[in-house]
């Protein structure tokens, strides 16, 4: 398989919150049309890389690159309409699923807005159901669906699958190797080794901050896929 | 002198009530009394020969705004230039109300009037500012998730804040919403039983005090709006960041 040129390039990222140092020296990329796996333990820096990455904080040294352009050059709201970014706990705006996926759009078509719920494994139907009566794997996919509505090149997911039950991971599993199929870049958050080798080609493990190994992802989590 | 001594009868009464019930509020009770005291002797006397002189009267109105700017400011803490923001609001507020007020003559540029209208005016946008700015500040802190949420969508820092900010000033609305609904009902306010113990008739205190309800509505719209506009530009860091207050 020929190597994806990188959509998103880390170099010499370091990060310091609440006056710790959350990541140094982080440098990592991530292909296009691929899914890769981000690792490491609680406290590792994963959140704070997401977090760098769509400018919620900013680093204390480094640069990313989206496409090639640093990402300090870019208007923010641009960055993330093109580096889509699902939390850990997604929070569902005021009004129904329809209202999420709408937001901050100027001129939604109800045909793109079903695009997303479908890309996401829902049907179309859930435009109008109301988002603060979803479940949590629903609320995930609506999450997902809503960061699809700003067509992005990469897709960032903190822990998607993290308390849900098997069957909602398993949906959201699926959309993530359709969203890859598709053209996406999609960095997975997650805990579950062997989710990563479900789902992913390639892995970063992060340790303490740093990156302690990086590359196909039976390498990094040693094993065969 | 009597009239004084009964109510003060009743903050030791109040005193008594929080000894008693352990509510440990008894020193913040005296020591708010003792300052009101003190506050309306020196005010009498400077209002006595603020009201000779009209430059004296501006700059007693000045003197006011500062008070309720460093007042307003004191709640907003955990915002850069607390008192600076909270100035603005009041001013721009209370100046809605009282420049048509003098201008089209409905009160008399005159230290009599002047001071009490101003005074007035200055104290609700205060009151709108406090509660819209404390209520904005805790609302941010509360929920960056939800803040974050619409961040990740790719609107601007401010329309991300925008749900906060309306809540916040819908908020700092409600107790002149509620006093202006409850008026004659609920309670009469100060201004008319003032002018009517004052000897003015009671028509002519209702017409002065619906004069200054419904300057109140706009006086504190406006202060509540550009309190939470102002807030919500001090939480915007650049990169279309928001830095929750604290």
């Amino acid at each position: 398989m020929p190597q994806q040129a990188p959509i998103l390039a880390v170099r010499g990222l370091s990060a310091i919150r609440a006056r710790r140092v959350v990541l140094e020296d982080v440098a990592l990329e991530i292909p296009a049309a691929t899914v890769t796996a981000l690792l490491g333990p609680s406290g590792a820096g994963k959140t704070s890389l997401l977090r760098c990455l769509v400018r919620f904080d900013e680093p204390a040294e480094g640069s990313v690159r989206l496409d090639g352009a640093d990402v300090r050059g870019l208007d923010a709201g641009l960055l993330r309409r093109r580096v889509g970014l699902v939390a850990q706990s997604p929070v569902m705006l005021p009004g129904d699923v329809r209202a999420n996926l709408a937001y901050g759009l100027d001129a939604p078509r109800e045909h793109e807005l079903a695009a997303a719920l479908e890309a996401a494994d829902l049907d179309a139907d859930f435009l109008h159901r109301p988002a603060d009566g979803l479940s949590g794997g629903e609320r995930a996919r609506v999450a997902i669906a809503r960061a699809l509505t700003r067509s992005p090149e990469v897709l960032l997911l903190d822990e998607p699958t993290a308390s849900l039950d098997a069957r909602a991971a398993t949906a959201i599993e699926v959309s993530m190797l359709r969203l890859a199929a598709r053209g996406l870049a999609v960095l997975v958050v997650t805990h579950d080794v062997a989710q990563a080798r479900r789902v992913a080609t390639r892995a970063v493990r992060l340790e303490a901050g740093r990156v302690a190994a990086q590359g196909p992802v039976a390498a990094v989590t040693g094993r065969r896929r | 002198m009597t009239a004084v001594l009964v109510a003060a009868a009743l903050v030791v009464l109040a005193v008594a009530i929080s000894h008693r019930r352990g509510l440990g509020l008894e020193r913040e009770l005296a020591i708010t009394a003792v300052r009101a005291t003190l506050q309306l002797v020196a005010v009498g006397a400077l209002v006595t020969l603020v009201f000779e002189h009209v430059g004296l009267a501006a700059g007693f109105v000045a003197v006011m705004l500062t008070a309720a700017a460093l007042t307003s400011g004191h709640r907003l803490r955990g915002i850069r230039r607390p008192s600076p923001i909270a100035g603005a609001a009041i001013a721009l507020g209370a100046g809605t109300g009282l420049a048509p007020l003098l201008i089209t003559g409905a009160f008399e540029l005159t230290p009599r009037e002047l001071i009490p209208v101003a005074g007035i005016l200055i104290g609700g946008a205060m009151a709108a500012t406090s509660l819209t700015g404390t209520r904005l500040i805790a609302d941010v802190g509360e929920s960056m998730p939800a803040i974050e949420a619409r961040l990740a969508l790719g609107v601007p820092a401010r329309a991300a804040l925008h749900e906060a900010g309306r809540r916040a000033v819908a908020t700092g609305l409600v107790p002149v919403l509620d006093q202006t609904k409850s008026v004659g009902l609920v309670a009469l306010p100060g201004t008319f039983v003032g002018l009517v113990l004052g000897g003015a008739s009671p028509a002519e205190a209702a017409r002065v005090q619906l004069t200054v309800l419904l300057a109140l509505l706009g006086v504190e719209v406006v202060a509540g709006v550009v309190c939470a506009a102002l807030v919500t530009r001090a939480c915007v860091l650049p990169g279309e960041r928001v830095e929750p207050p604290g």
